[in-house]
């Protein structure tokens, strides 16, 4: 058995280190012995959703996020139909922002997003830039997910569940103290980091769930993760602890 | 205001002689800011005050090393020249430089001025003075938070060339595309240098390169040849844009442990060169410079002979001894020059094993946000690790660092986290490895050569690039 990872848009959208999201997860699949490979799809190939159980969505620059958007409006049912059925993905910062309905520019232009989910966004006056700690709950389990957010949009949920609450940082829109959206098993975020390595938790979490749409349900092997510990506290500790 | 500036030049002179009395600081900015905030038109006064023109350094990386490389050429051809103290390229640093260089009544004697310009303040340095000649070393992504996104800078770049006369010259880097399009796109005259292409130099793709898109039309760029990021021998079969046939040109290339080695073909004939510092991007500093100086009309044996002896800035290549083992100091700023350090340590000959430390700091100066670590390419550290006996990973951003590391693929037990860089030196040091290399972010590089001088001995560079600059 092999878990396929979807990594989308690799050219495009290889801002901000994301790809090293990419690398966790497949790292911390290698390092417990399930096989993993990586199909990195680029604008025009050919996929199929269905075949794949992990998919990365990144963040690019304005041009190249309009690329990606309009090569997405093409694969949307079947993107739709894998979504519906349990998927795991993570998208980030301008994938988190495609997924939603839309995202509206200064000057009021609406630019239509996928509508997989009913998040929105509107351009904010200058970015959030900085170090974000958010409070998520992951599996029952509390954690502190550390990261960097660099946007100039602010998002907003409606009736979606946020991936944590903003404990340091500005998060979806700098107001309602969210960050991050999730979706069945949808996550989104803003976090750079990138976000996977300094959070194994949320990684093994969306190994768990490409597994188990393998039909797979046991329990992920222990890792010694003293270097994912201590990065993760290292941010806590310098923001919130020493204040 | 005459008296405006006299007022402004003291005082800047006074905050210069302050900051050396005390040994705090390197005073190379804030002279610059009082005198500004004295004078905000200071700038007006020098400008037309160098006699053969202004010359300006601009790019990601090879800024500081280039025009140290320029200035030592135009001095050797028996020129003076003014030029901005290393790493001090915003406002205030040109500011200091002028100042510096200068007597009471604002008077400077020079034939050039030689300036390295941060790219992000280029468009406004070049309202106040406009360049002879502008020298572009290449664009790679650099500290996101801080400048935005590399589109942007390159886009305001080429708005401050558009407003040019037109009599200036840009000196450019053919090999890379980003640069390349500001010929077309600005319509300045403008000379090329480059490496030729060999298929041996191939460095591959790296995986965080820039310009997978042609900048004029946006079709895929064809290489046959990269040689390190996006520089190569490219082609957009979209619309024909491609690598200029370049006007000096380094072949047969050769990377030793003592520097590098090339045969240049320029205008007027081929010379062997030989540059004493480490790494094929220094040898693209070296050919900026030298085509910058040939059309300047400098003899070319002069200005071969001048980059014979060059010798490195502070973190740029630099090679010390400690206890009969060479000890390598470098400053990493993105990932691009990230990738040729470790090129560089992975071309170290022979069995010996390598003792690395790697400071990570997250000041505003390095940059806040650190996820470009996870651009560079740590992964070919982990296809030689019998070339290593450990990395000690150091700074305020040590933990993420290691972990990089880890994600990689090099076993955790080769990897150590010493948050302190004075413990880190002191373990590099003394560690078992017959080599050291010390990669350091630009707010960790003075405090690692602040011990590192005191400790061991400096082989390859000199204290005149750390003097004030006019001769």
């Amino acid at each position: 058995m092999t878990i396929t990872v979807c990594h989308l848009y690799p050219d495009l959208l290889n801002l901000y280190g994301d790809r090293g999201n990419v690398t966790a997860f497949v790292q911390r699949c290698r390092w417990r012995d399930i096989q993993v490979r990586v199909k990195e799809i680029n604008l025009g190939d050919r996929v199929q959703f269905e075949d794949c159980d992990f998919l990365f969505l990144g963040g690019g620059s304005d041009r190249e996020q309009g690329l990606m958007a309009e090569d997405m409006m093409n694969r949307l049912d079947s993107l739709r139909a894998a979504v519906e059925n349990g998927l795991a993905v993570l998208a980030i910062c301008g994938g988190y922002q495609l997924l939603g309905q839309y995202y509206r520019l200064p000057d009021g232009t609406k630019v239509p997003g996928l509508g997989l989910m009913s998040h929105y966004t509107e351009a904010g006056d200058g970015r959030l830039i900085g170090n974000v700690i958010v409070d998520a709950e992951l599996n029952g389990l509390k954690t502190r997910l550390v990261g960097f957010e660099n946007h100039g949009g602010r998002t907003f949920l409606n009736d979606l569940t946020p991936l944590g609450r903003v404990a340091y940082g500005g998060g979806n829109n700098g107001v309602d103290q969210t960050e991050g959206a999730r979706y069945k098993n949808v996550f989104c975020s803003y976090l750079h980091g990138p976000l996977l390595p300094k959070n194994p938790l949320l990684t093994d979490l969306l190994i768990t769930l490409a597994l188990r749409k393998k039909g797979q349900n046991h329990y992920l092997a222990a890792l010694d993760d003293t270097f994912e510990q201590l990065a993760n506290r290292a941010m806590i500790d310098k923001l919130l602890e020493k204040k | 205001m005459r008296l405006r500036l006299i007022l402004a030049v003291i005082v800047a002179r006074l905050a210069m002689t302050a900051s050396r009395l005390t040994g705090r600081g390197r005073g190379s900015s804030l002279p610059g800011r009082l005198a500004l905030r004295i004078c905000p038109d200071i700038l007006k006064y020098y400008r037309h005050q160098p006699r053969k023109g202004v010359l300006m350094v601009i790019g990601t990386n090879g800024k500081t090393t280039t025009s140290n490389m320029l200035t030592g050429i135009l001095r050797r051809s028996g020129n003076k020249v003014v030029a901005n103290w290393e790493g001090a390229n915003l406002m205030t640093g040109i500011v200091t430089a002028f100042v510096r260089a200068g007597n009471v009544a604002g008077r400077i004697d020079s034939d050039y001025a030689v300036l390295e310009v941060d790219e992000a303040v280029f468009p406004l340095l070049a309202g106040w003075i406009k360049p002879d000649l502008v020298l572009i070393t290449n664009f790679f992504r650099d500290q996101l938070d801080r400048y935005g996104e590399l589109d942007t800078t390159i886009t305001k770049v080429l708005a401050a060339l558009k407003k040019f006369a037109g009599q200036e010259t840009l000196v450019l880097n053919g090999d890379d595309p980003l640069v390349a399009r500001l010929a077309v796109e600005s319509g300045l005259p403008a000379l090329f240098y480059g490496v030729l292409p060999a298929p041996e130099l191939s460095g591959g793709a790296s995986s965080s390169r820039e310009a997978k898109f042609c900048p004029l039309c946006g079709t895929t760029l064809q290489y046959t040849v990269y040689i390190y990021s996006q520089l190569g021998d490219y082609l957009c079969p979209g619309c024909g844009f491609a690598r200029p046939c370049p006007d000096l040109e380094a072949s047969a290339v050769l990377e030793e442990q003592s520097g590098v080695r090339a045969m240049v073909r320029y205008g007027g004939g081929r010379r062997e060169l030989a540059v004493p510092v480490r790494g094929l991007h220094n040898l693209y500093n070296a050919l900026a410079a030298l085509c910058a100086s040939l059309a300047l009309q400098v003899e070319p044996p002069t200005a071969f002979a001048a980059l014979g002896e060059y010798l490195p800035a502070t973190g740029r290549m630099e090679i010390f001894h400690y206890n009969n083992r060479p000890v390598l100091l470098n400053l990493v700023k993105n990932p691009a020059g990230f990738n040729r350090a470790l090129a560089v340590l992975l071309g170290n000959q022979g069995d010996a094993r390598q003792e690395v430390l790697l400071a990570i700091n997250d000041n505003d100066a390095d940059g806040r946000d650190i996820s470009w670590l996870w651009d560079v390419d740590f992964e070919m550290l982990a296809l030689r690790p019998e070339k290593f006996s450990r990395f000690i990973c150091s700074g305020q951003r040590a933990e993420d660092m290691a972990l990089r590391l880890k994600y990689a693929g090099l076993p955790v037990w080769m990897v150590d986290i010493e948050k302190d860089c004075r413990r880190a030196v002191e373990q590099v040091l003394h560690g078992e490895g017959e080599n050291v290399s010390i990669l350091t972010t630009y707010t960790a590089l003075w405090p690692v050569e602040k011990i590192l001088s005191r400790q061991a001995k400096r082989v390859n560079s000199r204290d005149d690039y750390r003097l004030p600059s006019v001769s």
